[in-house]
């Protein structure tokens, strides 16, 4: 008996060293891992600032309500009234919270997130009246953006966890969110703290970095105006983008991208969309119309979309042919038209069909000539052509000349496409010149409208290709600066001295207001340089026969010393605007208006405009010999015509005093008198200012405007004080109104 | 020569006049030694329990569970010295009426017991409620002693030596069946088994018990998917999903995570409400908790010195009625005490017995340690060696 009993107990003394010695450490693991509760201790997420420190996205406090129905069960809590009161609450179905507060085996059903103070508020109360132990509360963080859809495809959201999800909230996130302290709890099953012997390790977490961004929310602003100015009038299909770039940094000053959406409730889609979904058939179709909005609300498509740049990629050919000689300012072309290209059928036909002649180089690229172009490109050849083209950043070889090729410019912003080349045996083929002929104007190839500005910045900056960033600064929670980025050179792709002639040719596309297919991005009193673009979506003609352009203008001021370029491109105007559709009509002038907004802002100073003609005032003359008479007229700017063989002047047309413009021919009479008779006043509409001028003259009759005069801009006249048909006596002066813009056929590469 | 032909015959000296000796001082002091520990151990391992209260019992008093058993202990050392007072023959000639009430309770129990768990195992009265099959193991040794006495010399045949006790353990074990409870259905059945065995009858018997029981065992097994899952958990708790898995994890979790040294009394973690029945049932694994393998080592040394000394007393008893009862009690304890930490350290399939004098429980204290008395009272008639 007392053998056995020694047995028995040695077997116990055995169980127990084998699970207490033997086995204690996996057993210590076990336990230590079920007794230790990981609270995460939020981190404060940085704010987003503008370049002039105006917060763009910052993060408030609020609550989280969740229920713990275990503890519901166990401290017998009433489940209809919870429901009902945070039902009443918070607007939501009571039976469903009901249903959360009966998943008896669940310590944490969440009820509802990110609840503002005055109904986290509302909870607490509640909880207390009731005494509720199964109803809690905990802090989370919810991101405000006090400018709603302003920039907000460079800012992006972040989703429910705190995540971020699109743009610099994605790209930063780590740096926003820094590092979630932990603290370990010894805790009882139940997660509450041990009673006497409080266990607790605390790891602080680090708050995350205030990012302050190169984007300036007012130039974001003056873009995104006239971007969607430009949408509405133009009638924009597809959506438009925009991006404006300080050229000798590479810093993104705006970046905008149409339809946007309010970053506050980035899940809403548009009014138009909505209806659509109310109308929707079923569940899964409305699910799936809301699901495409918000991708196409989301896509900031001057990052994400490629398209054929077209003619505004003629700058970088340009450059390329002027840094290798290939061409000279004094080089002539010759347009007929076309131009055969080997390896092709059809001869490539320059969009005037009749052909520009011969023209310099300046003129080749103000009248923006395909064939001027090509013959351009084929004199640098496909395999520096290629070269540059990498050089520029379009694409990265690779080594092995059959692949395609793709690059992009490693921009801090997430969402970021790569463009798409051909690959250098295509290209290259010695047989087949027909890649380089399309490529030397842009087409055949996509690109990124980000890749397209960066390397045009490069162009014009002084040849330095830049690596554009967004985000100019870290600062440290308590505000101190933790990181400045520096503007990155990745390579000197062209000289100074090339970029200096290249700037002064774009000058004259935009500058010529006869010539230049930019001019109607002109803006008084500042010298800006630019290319026009309108590209034709082969590939979709190609698939549907639908034929559908994007139309882009790409400008840089000041034209002698660049600190900014902007690009605007818009994708798939309509048809029914009845403006023709080319980056000179459509993209052109929205640069304009965007630069004459952006130039003052930026403190650049205006120049006088010496070629702003005034009108001037009609001297007195009578009495005057006729030499004196002359002189006099020749100061203020008339010409004039003398009637009669007298040696002075004895009357004049018009009158002393009167406002006339200038350049207008008035009329001397030596001895002869004025005509009495009544002249019929011709239709003027349509006139330029100069023609009516001529035009009225000759009938002895006199114009003058209070329209400002603009030597850049094409203006005609809309309406004059004197109605086609009436009589007018000579000498009189017609006021008219000039309008901008026209329809001529410049604008339409 | 007196004291020799008593012991002969049956008859308790105590029955004259004589004064009786003292009680035997090195069971006293290990029974008083456990208990001592028991009481702190309720408390350290029920606070944390009776403060948050999960069950509603306490009203969130920490000290809830630690007062009622002070107050049932010292109750009980009362309870065991009146009844080391009493005479063995008292004992002797109250057997069968012990054995009538207890055979009565345990027939009340199915009908007006206290449920818990599925089982109604409990009889309340008033404020207080006594689980009747405790009184039955003491029912079961004091009347299969009588018996073995009375019968001795036929207790080789089947009329007297097994009829008369396998129908008092049927009867028993019958309505335990009915309440159910399994853990004390087998240790009456041991319990009545090592009875038999010391009275003498012949080892066929338990040859053949032993084939019965495993017959039944088998039969449970197959019947009764209950039980099998009972021996699934057992194999493999970590992979079970039952309260016994869970149960058992956590005090193999508890066990285990002690290590050499334990982590100090009123250390454990495991007790605040991970474990179940961690002031119950599971009090050893708090105990190895907190004062590790050689806390754990010296209660279970306390035991077995207390048994060994049991089985002194029983051997030296003056009649072979006080030998049988003080072997039957101490046999009975020893039963709890292995089974107890064999369960808690997963060697047998979960199953719910108290660790003697460890374990909360009022009633069943107050019942051990006057089973103690009883012990007590025997060693007053040693003589030898005093």
């Amino acid at each position: 008996m007392a053998f056995f009993g020694v047995f028995v107990f040695a077997v116990l003394a055995a169980r127990l060293f084998q699970l207490q010695i033997l086995e204690h450490e996996r057993y210590e693991r076990l336990t230590i891992r079920q007794q230790l509760r990981e609270a995460p201790s939020s981190a404060a997420r940085g704010t987003i600032y503008d370049t002039n420190l105006n917060p763009l996205a910052i993060s408030a406090s609020v609550d989280n309500v969740y229920l713990s129905p275990a503890e519901i069960e166990m401290y017998g809590e009433d489940k209809d009234l919870i429901a009902r009161e945070l039902g009443d609450i918070l607007q939501l179905d009571p039976e469903e919270i009901r249903e959360k507060a009966s998943r008896s085996g669940s310590w944490y059903v969440t009820v509802a997130r990110k609840l503002e103070k005055e109904q986290a508020d509302l909870v607490r109360a509640m909880k207390t009246e009731y005494n509720l132990r199964g109803v809690r509360l905990e802090t989370d963080t919810r991101r405000y953006y006090p400018n709603s859809s302003l920039a907000c495809h460079v800012i992006g959201f972040v989703g429910t966890d705190n995540y971020g999800l699109e743009g610099i909230e994605a790209e930063y996130d780590s740096a926003l969110s820094g590092s979630a302290g932990r603290s370990l709890r010894a805790t009882n099953a139940y997660g509450s703290d041990l009673l006497f012997a409080p266990f607790e390790a605390y790891e602080p977490g680090e708050d995350g970095f205030d990012l302050v961004l190169t984007l300036d929310s007012t130039i974001q602003f003056f873009v995104e105006k006239h971007l969607k100015q430009a949408v509405a009038d133009y009638d924009i299909q597809n959506g438009a983008g925009a991006i404006a770039m300080d050229v000798n940094t590479g810093a993104i000053l705006a970046m905008a991208s149409l339809d946007g959406y309010d970053l506050n409730h980035f899940l809403d889609v548009s009014a138009e969309v909505q209806a659509q979904i109310e109308q929707a058939q079923s569940e899964e179709e409305a699910e799936r119309l809301r699901r495409e909005a918000q991708t196409r609300q989301w896509r900031n498509k001057a990052l994400s979309d490629t398209y054929e740049p077209g003619s505004t990629f003629k700058i970088i050919t340009l450059s390329m042919a002027l840094e290798e000689g290939a061409v000279g300012l004094s080089d002539g072309f010759y347009c007929g038209g076309n131009v055969s290209v080997k390896g092709r059928n059809n001869p490539i036909r320059c969009w005037k069909t009749e052909g520009h002649g011969s023209q310099t180089l300046t003129q080749a690229v103000q009248h923006s000539c395909n064939v001027a172009f090509v013959n351009i490109g084929q004199r640098v050849g496909a395999e520096t052509f290629y070269r540059y083209c990498e050089a520029f950043g379009f694409l990265n070889k690779t080594g092995n000349p059959d692949d395609n090729l793709t690059a992009s410019t490693g921009i801090d912003l997430a969402g970021e496409s790569g463009s798409i080349w051909w690959s250098e045996n295509t290209f290259c083929s010695p047989r087949n010149l027909s890649q380089l002929a399309a490529a030397s104007f842009g087409q055949t190839f996509t690109i990124t409208p980000l890749q397209l500005i960066t390397a045009v910045s490069a162009c014009v900056n002084g040849g330095k290709l830049m690596r554009p960033y967004v985000v100019r600064q870290l600062l440290n929670p308590d505000g101190s600066l933790a990181y400045e980025r520096e503007p990155q050179v990745v390579r000197q792709v062209i000289s100074e001295a090339t970029s200096k002639t290249v700037r002064s040719i774009l000058e004259q596309v935009v500058g010529d207001p006869k010539d230049g297919t930019g001019r109607n991005a002109a803006v008084a009193g500042y010298r800006i340089g630019g290319k026009t673009g309108t590209s034709e979506k082969v590939s979709l003609e190609a698939q549907t026969g639908e034929k559908q352009y994007i139309v882009s203008f790409i400008g840089f001021a000041p034209a002698d010393d660049p600190k900014i370029a902007v690009l605007v491109f818009l994708d798939t105007p309509s048809n029914a605007s009845g403006i023709y559709i080319s980056g000179g009509q459509m993209a052109a002038p929205v640069v304009g208006n965007m630069m004459a907004d952006i130039l003052p802002y930026l403190g650049v100073e205006p120049q006088e405009e010496a070629e702003n003609r005034r009108d001037v005032q009609m001297p007195l003359l009578q009495g005057l010999s006729l030499w004196e008479a002359t002189e006099r007229l020749k100061e203020t700017g008339l010409r004039w015509r003398s009637i009669g063989e007298g040696d002075s002047v004895t009357d004049q047309l018009p009158a002393p005093g009167v406002m006339l413009a200038a350049d207008t021919e008035v009329l001397l009479y030596r001895g002869a008198e004025p005509s009495e008779e009544l002249e019929t006043v011709p239709d003027l509409s349509g006139m330029s200012y100069d023609e009516a001028r001529d035009t009225l003259s000759y009938y002895g009759l006199y114009i003058q405007t209070l329209s400002p005069i603009q030597e850049n801009e094409r203006q005609t006249i809309g309406g004059q004080n004197a109605a086609a048909g009436s009589k007018r006596k000579h000498g009189d002066v017609i006021q008219v109104t000039l309008v901008s813009g026209d329809d001529s056929l410049l604008g339409k590469y | 020569m007196r004291y020799e032909s008593a012991r002969l015959t049956g008859f308790s000296v105590s029955e004259g006049k004589e004064k009786r000796g003292g009680v035997d001082f090195n069971f006293l002091l290990l029974v008083l030694l456990l208990l001592v520990m028991g009481v702190v151990m309720v408390l350290s391992s029920s606070y944390a329990r009776a403060y948050y209260d999960p069950g509603h019992v306490t009203g969130g008093n920490a000290a809830y569970y630690f007062i009622r058993q002070l107050l049932y202990a010292c109750l009980g050392v009362v309870l065991m010295l009146l009844a080391s007072r009493l005479p063995m023959g008292f004992y002797r000639r109250y057997a069968f009426p012990f054995l009538l009430v207890t055979l009565l309770l345990l027939a009340l129990v199915p009908l007006i017991g206290v449920r818990a768990n599925g089982s109604r195992r409990w009889l309340g009265v008033g404020g207080l409620t006594v689980q009747p099959s405790e009184l039955a193991k003491l029912a079961v040794i004091l009347s299969f002693s009588v018996l073995i006495v009375r019968y001795r010399g036929r207790m080789g045949s089947v009329r007297w030596g097994i009829l008369p006790f396998a129908g008092i353990l049927a009867a028993i074990v019958g309505l335990l069946v009915l309440e159910p409870h399994f853990s004390a259905s087998i240790i009456i059945l041991a319990l009545g088994a090592v009875m038999l065995f010391l009275g003498g009858v012949h080892l066929i018997w338990f040859v053949t018990a032993f084939g019965v029981v495993g017959a039944g065992f088998v039969v449970l097994m197959t019947f009764f998917p209950y039980a099998s899952s009972r021996i699934t958990t057992w194999r493999d708790p970590f992979s079970s999903s039952s309260d016994e898995g869970y149960q058992i994890v956590q005090s193999l979790y508890s066990i285990g995570s002690g290590g050499l040294s334990g982590l100090g009394l009123g250390g454990s973690r495991q007790k605040f409400l991970y474990l179940p029945e961690e002031h119950n049932d599971f009090i050893f694994s708090v105990l190895c908790e907190e004062l590790g393998f050689i806390g754990a080592l010296l209660v279970l040394a306390l035991f077995a010195l207390l048994i060994l000394r049991g089985y002194w007393i029983a051997l030296h008893c003056r009649s072979r009625f006080d030998s049988l009862v003080c072997a039957g009690i101490t046999t009975l304890l020893a039963l709890q005490v292995f089974l107890n930490v064999a369960v808690v350290t997963n060697l047998m399939p979960c199953t719910g017995i108290s660790l003697p004098f460890f374990s909360y429980g009022g009633t069943a204290l107050l019942i051990q340690l006057g089973e103690m008395g009883i012990v007590l009272s025997a060693s007053r008639d040693i003589l030898e060696e005093r």
